[in-house]
């Protein structure tokens, strides 16, 4: 065991530093949808030009072909840096192109990744729906096979930047009469295709970031479906493994930052003298720390091994209910200025609202709780 | 950066596992034999902290672990940081100090105890005989003194840190142990015609359990690399660990008690040992807030 980086990776370290400290932008993400999304296709565009998207994907799709280690250290910096959150680019680069890695034809694979690595398509995921969310096996959304295409009728809700994507990991039912986790497929679904209709749903923290999908007779050439036709379970479940897995990773590292915020701020403006917010900080100093610590040991056994440990698991869940209790942390320290929040407000009120779906979206903390239980100790299936 | 085990490490975790399971099990944890000890002395789990050793803090923690999963006496925090530090063999005692009371843990047989006043880790010189008398964990024997003892200081400060660690190591192996056996007897125990294990209210519980455990030994691991690379942060390290560690200990034993239903809080059935076990190592070197916000 060693905790210490290799001088190769500390002069990675420090090229990525200067890189962003030279970069980031100094303007913030636009809150406006429209906007947001053109200054998350630039800003992903610019760090595909200097060899930054993509760290560590295959070379021969665009990616820099380096380790898990470095795209870490990469995080840590782009953290520390305050470089912009990956907004919508965030189905393409952490679960939409991985799946794809692992699960698409060299064609699909060879016309979709470098597209995502720049910026010039973005992804979403239609996974959930109206009738299925946490159960995802109680999708009804279907594909009726005629030629060589799917004629999908259904709907998806949820879907992370539906209103702007590109291209959706569409998951239906392709197989007439299949139930639960037969027959299905997951497919790529261009999102410009007639018949697809998209209404933006607003979250509580004012921002339009997600959206119901309908699909009336939608045309999707059978050439677009990832991992064969019938297998879409096991390919979406390689998708969650990454979302899982390791699409959090820069939540993870970002803890790190905001613990210490928190710490000066709460001893700029005094509130620390208040013994039960000093503990609390304390407490979360502690957690933040051992987070860091899981995710070291978690990328260490994917070196090791080439896939996260069944403790993936745990620090998802760790990490979600701690994201939470340091926005909540955020929006104590603010005292009753919490109050002058409304809708277009980009600050700690809005992080604190929209961070509820850390333990909802990408399975609840309920879920994950069975998946811990009974994938780890070994306990009955209740479902 | 590599925070997985070595082959070594493994090797070691699993030997010290096993002869534990043979010779240390905690369904006898109330009546170890009294050349347990002896035992353990000589399986080199005593010395091995010696400074000819050169054991690292890394395997250290993960080998103290094991041993405090099975609640292997207490003496072995005290004599570990003795023998690195002082190049002391033999059992020295477990000193807990709280204003001006000093409690002398596991001291019979020993002529010194170990605790940390202040930051600093210190050698008491124990009378003899010591009038010791069972204390809340019943596999520790506890002497209180009110009058100061003869002592002195170790001169170097890190090793407060170690026992700090240590200490949280057994923490970890407590912690453990509570979820191992809460997950074991869900599986087993009936209700409503299914393993009790089958509800949400008690696999989530179970589950939590898990996730104390695996945040408290993560910490640890690296607390112990950072002690063993001299790093600034180690302080910071150990006392998040020991946080972590203390609070898995406790909340994963109050847990499993709930697990159990009537018969987990009955004397004769194990899970009050891991609680009691816990509230002991509360008092080891506890992580101070300060500790835990000093600027980096
Ligand atoms: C901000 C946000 C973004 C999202 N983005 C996407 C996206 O891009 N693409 C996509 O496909 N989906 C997305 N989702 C949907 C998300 O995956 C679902 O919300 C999630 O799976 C839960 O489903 P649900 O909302 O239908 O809640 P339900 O499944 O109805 O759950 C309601 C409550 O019941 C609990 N519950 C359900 N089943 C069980 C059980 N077996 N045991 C115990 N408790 C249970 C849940 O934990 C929850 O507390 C997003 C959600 C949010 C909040």
């Amino acid at each position: 065991m060693d905790i210490g980086f290799s001088p190769d990776e500390a002069r990675f370290r420090e090229e990525c530093r200067e890189w962003l400290n030279a970069n980031v932008p100094s303007e913030k993400r636009p809150i406006n949808a429209a906007e947001a999304i053109e200054f998350d296709k630039a800003w992903q565009r610019q760090l595909f030009d200097a060899g930054w998207a993509g760290i560590n994907w295959p070379r021969e799709y665009g990616g820099r072909g380096l380790s898990i280690v470095q795209q870490v250290i990469w995080l840590e910096e782009y953290a520390k840096a305050h470089a912009p959150w990956i907004g919508a680019n965030f189905v393409g680069i952490n679960h939409g192109g991985p799946t794809l890695i692992l699960n698409a034809s060299e064609e699909q694979k060879a016309w979709h990744l470098p597209r995502i690595l720049k910026g010039e398509s973005i992804w979403c995921q239609g996974f959930s729906e109206p009738g299925a969310g946490s159960d995802l096996a109680g999708i009804r959304t279907h594909g009726r096979i005629e030629g060589d295409e799917l004629i999908v009728n259904g709907s998806k809700i949820w879907t992370s930047f539906a209103h702007v994507a590109d291209w959706q990991e569409l998951v239906l039912r392709t197989e007439e009469g299949s139930r639960r986790h037969a027959g299905l497929s997951w497919v790529i679904c261009d999102m410009h295709t007639p018949g697809i209709s998209v209404r933006p749903i607003r979250k509580m923290s004012g921002q339009t970031e997600f959206a119901e999908v309908f699909y009336d007779d939608v045309r999707i050439p059978l050439a677009n479906v990832v991992g064969g036709l019938g297998n879409g379970w096991k390919v979406a479940m390689s998708t969650l493994s990454f979302e899982r897995g390791t699409g959090f990773i820069a939540d993870q590292v970002k803890q790190s930052q905001e613990i210490e915020e928190l710490i000066a701020t709460a001893r700029a403006n005094g509130t620390i003298a208040d013994d039960r917010i000093a503990d609390d900080l304390a407490q979360m100093r502690a957690e933040v720390a051992a987070v860091r610590a899981m995710t070291y040991r978690n990328i260490s056994e994917v070196m090791r091994t080439g896939q996260p440990g069944p403790e993936a698991s745990v620090i998802r869940l760790f990490t979600s209910e701690l994201g939470q209790r340091l926005e909540r942390m955020a929006v104590r320290l603010k005292g009753a200025a919490m109050l002058d929040f409304r809708y277009g407000d980009d600050d700690d009120v809005s992080d604190y609202l929209r961070g509820f779906a850390a333990t909802i979206a990408g399975g609840s903390a309920q879920i994950q709780r069975d998946i811990i239980g009974e994938r780890l100790l070994g306990l009955p299936k209740s479902r | 950066m590599d925070l997985t085990p070595n082959d070594d490490q493994i090797a070691l975790v699993s030997a010290t596992a096993d002869w534990c399971r043979d010779h240390m099990a905690i369904e006898d944890a109330r009546s170890r034999s009294d050349d347990l000890w002896q035992q353990i002395d000589a399986m080199g789990w005593t010395a091995m902290t010696g400074p000819e050793m050169e054991l690292d803090h890394a395997t250290e923690a993960l080998a103290f672990a094991e041993l405090g999963r099975f609640l292997a006496p207490v003496a072995l925090l005290s004599s570990a940081v003795a023998a690195r530090w002082e190049s002391r063999q033999g059992r020295i005692a477990l000193a807990v100090t709280e204003g001006n009371m000093l409690r002398v843990l596991d001291g019979s047989d020993a002529s010194t105890a170990l605790g940390v006043v202040d930051r600093r880790a210190m050698l008491f010189d124990l009378p003899a005989p010591l009038s010791a008398r069972s204390s809340l964990d019943p596999t520790v024997t506890v002497a209180c003194f009110d009058e100061p003892l003869s002592a002195h200081a170790i001169a170097d400060a890190r090793a407060a840190l170690h026992l700090q660690l240590v200490a949280a190591a057994f923490a970890v192996g407590c912690a453990d142990a509570a979820r191992d056996m809460a997950a074991g007897y869900a599986v087993i125990r009936e209700q409503f015609e299914r393993p009790i294990g089958w509800f949400q209210a008690i696999k989530h519980m179970c589950a939590d359990m898990a996730v104390r455990a695996a945040v408290a030994r993560s910490q640890l691991y690296y607390a112990a690399c950072a002690l063993d690379s001299g790093a600034d942060e180690a302080a910071f390290h150990v006392a998040a660990a020991k946080r972590l560690a203390d609070q898995a200990a406790l909340e994963n034993s109050r847990a499993n008690i709930q697990v159990h239903g009537g018969i987990g809080m009955t004397d004769e059935a194990l899970p009050h040992l891991c609680l009691k076990r816990a509230h002991l190592l509360q008092f080891v070197v506890p992580a101070e807030r300060s500790a835990l916000l000093v600027i980096a």
